[in-house]
């Protein structure tokens, strides 16, 4: 790997770690694919 | 456009261009034209990386997509969060923490100069396609509203463009950005409810909908795996993802947004509210089409909403039945469509499937003629593989708005155009001086040197977005076009971050015939295949990995079996 500098990485503002940003952000892609799914539906 | 629209109009540009220029203000050394230096806050590298992503084509080829096709066209989003979510675990820190200017910097010290300038030209020939896509929408715009040439309009927007670009540098294009987006939301906002305010008083918005849905235009999820259709479920989550990945991994244009950033975590926020934002953003630009749809099965559409081409054709013989049968089909479709709102209202079943099979017998019998009238243009010598989805949403602004409103959504139009066409034009300068100019021409100049190579790289690259403007005017979609000039090229490019990130064994050599190897393999199916474009991002991304790979096992195998003793 490339020559690295240091560079702090801070928590994030809420949810208190990375992970469980990402992990939230993942469970948000689900509940809007499937409330596309479920407007597709209703009105098709 | 009446004289309110253009005082909208006018001021809009003007104080967007006036604002770029007062915060762009002090840019006068490399570090503060090219990287603000990574100063900028989160909430202006998440609008501004919006801003960059939503061109005037969004707008005017999206709202069309729908109004044919329906809202399908939104699952090419889908992979966007889970591609946010992988750049900001492993792209975002160690570009942070290579102290890099662009993303190919990145390679040559992960692999060696060659990988880096491969990658650089690859990302200069397709972004320099793109950029002439972006800034050609608007020709199409003033060629509908004034009668001016399409030419005319580029150059104007252009020089605009390129003004505060040259002058502010990525501090003026990133917070012209962020006005250009509050321009943009708003005149979407006001766009859907002037056009369900437009509906006759009788229909309702749930009549709409459900108008709209029993037309096939709410169709947002279709879970049909095919590899020839553009848009389902699977090639939104798989192949969008991979799409994504290269967007906003390896392109120049997006990462340059997020290396502007005060730290890791801003850059990493201002991705993920791309992450949470764009989906809703294009559903609702998706919807707003919809609605179009709806607003026309009431108050009868052209058989073909370029006028022009329509012109060429309404004199002959050929098109006097096709129009009669479009003419009784929009009839029967409307009569169809107020009896179905009744019968939904007042419960009626039988009646509403009754009126179902009418309502879309009519839609086909409308689809049929608007077809056959489009090859009969082609037969009278207009354009090949005519389609005038992209005039579609701006022939219903320009007839039906109210003033003002008109004025508004034209600003939209140029505002999407401007923001796009900085970040293009700022990064498409950004890779030429510091990848290929520094690089390999003048190493070891001032940074004086630098900054001014970097304005003319700008003015260079604004006139040749200008001079290729319009390339892409046949294809049927401009949005499509976009995609499928970015997906040719993008998996190449992301295979390469995948070696760099993932396969710490694979070397330079190995990466750079991958690379070669990756780009023929796409631009081969792309040929002579029938393969949906979203799925070229895999392809070209496995196949580079693929190939280093085993090119770094053949080679590493060969001096172990040279090696004496």
């Amino acid at each position: 790997m490339p020559e690295l500098r240091e560079v702090p990485d801070e928590k994030p503002p809420f949810l208190g770690t990375w992970p469980r940003v990402y992990a939230a952000i993942l469970i948000y892609l689900a509940v809007v694919v499937v409330a596309a799914w479920l407007f597709t539906r209703a009105y098709r | 456009m009446r004289p309110i629209d253009w005082i909208v109009l006018v001021g809009t540009l003007v104080s967007i261009v006036g604002y770029g220029l007062y915060r762009g203000r002090g840019s006068n050394t490399v570090g503060r034209y090219l990287l603000a230096d990574r100063t900028m806050p989160w909430y202006a590298m998440a609008l501004a990386i919006m801003a960059t992503q939503a061109s005037a084509v969004t707008f005017i080829s999206t709202t069309g997509q729908s109004y044919i096709d329906g809202m399908r066209f939104v699952q090419a989003y889908f992979g966007l969060p889970i591609a946010m979510v992988i750049i900001c675990a492993t792209v975002v820190p160690a570009f942070r923490r290579a102290n890099v200017y662009t993303a190919y910097e990145f390679l040559e010290k992960r692999f060696d100069s060659k990988t880096r300038t491969l990658a650089s030209v690859v990302f200069l020939f397709q972004r320099g396609l793109s950029a002439g896509l972006t800034i050609y929408a608007p020709g199409i715009v003033l060629s509908i509203i004034l009668g001016w040439p399409e030419r005319v309009t580029t150059v104007i927007m252009g020089a605009t463009v390129v003004m505060y670009t040259v002058i502010g540098g990525i501090k003026a294009v990133t917070w012209s950005d962020v006005q250009q987006m509050c321009v943009i939301v708003l005149g979407l906002v006001v766009a859907l409810v002037t056009v369900v305010l437009l509906l006759p008083n009788s229909v309702s918005f749930g009549d709409a909908m459900y108008l709209a849905g029993a037309a096939g235009r709410l169709n947002a999820v279709t879970t049909n795996f095919d590899w020839n259709d553009r848009f389902n479920i699977w090639s939104g989550l798989i192949g969008s993802t991979f799409l994504f990945l290269s967007y906003f991994g390896c392109d120049q244009s997006q990462v340059q947004r997020y290396l502007t950033g005060k730290s890791i975590t801003a850059s990493r926020i201002s991705l993920l509210f791309n992450a949470v934002a764009k989906i809703p953003m294009q559903f609702f630009i998706l919807f707003i089409g919809a609605m179009v749809f709806v607003f026309y099965l009431f108050t009868p559409p052209p058989v073909l909403f370029q006028r022009a081409e329509l012109r060429r054709v309404e004199g002959s013989a050929a098109f006097r039945p096709l129009e009669a049968q479009y003419n009784s089909a929009v009839e029967r479709r409307k009569a169809a469509a107020l009896a179905l709102a009744e019968a939904r209202r007042a419960g009626d079943a039988e009646a509403r499937n009754q009126q179902i099979g009418e309502y879309r017998a009519a839609q086909a019998g409308i689809d049929d003629a608007r077809a056959r009238t489009a090859n009969l243009v082609e037969r009278s010598g207009g354009p090949k593989g005519f389609s005038d989805t992209n005039y579609i949403f701006l022939s219903f602004v320009t007839h039906y708005l109210p003033a003002g409103v008109v004025g508004l959504v034209i600003a939209v139009v140029f505002a999407a155009t401007m923001s796009a066409s900085s970040g293009e034009i700022n990064s498409l300068a950004t890779v030429s001086v510091i990848d290929i100019y520094k690089r390999h021409v003048r190493p070891e100049a001032s940074d004086l040197h630098y900054l001014w190579a970097s304005r003319a790289a700008t003015l260079f690259w604004g006139i040749y977005a200008v001079a290729f403007a319009g390339w892409g005017k046949k294809p049927d979609s401009l949005i499509v076009a976009v995609n499928v000039v970015g997906s040719l090229f993008y998996g190449t490019l992301l295979g390469c971050f995948v070696l760099a990130f993932v396969f710490r064994r694979v070397r330079g050599t190995a990466t750079f015939i991958g690379m070669l190897a990756g780009e023929a393999v796409v631009l081969a199916t792309y040929y002579f295949g029938h393969v949906s474009y979203l799925w070229f991002n895999v392809i070209g991304c496995v196949v580079v990995v693929v190939t280093a790979l085993a090119v770094t096992a053949a080679t590493s195998a060969i001096p172990a079996t040279r090696q004496p003793g």
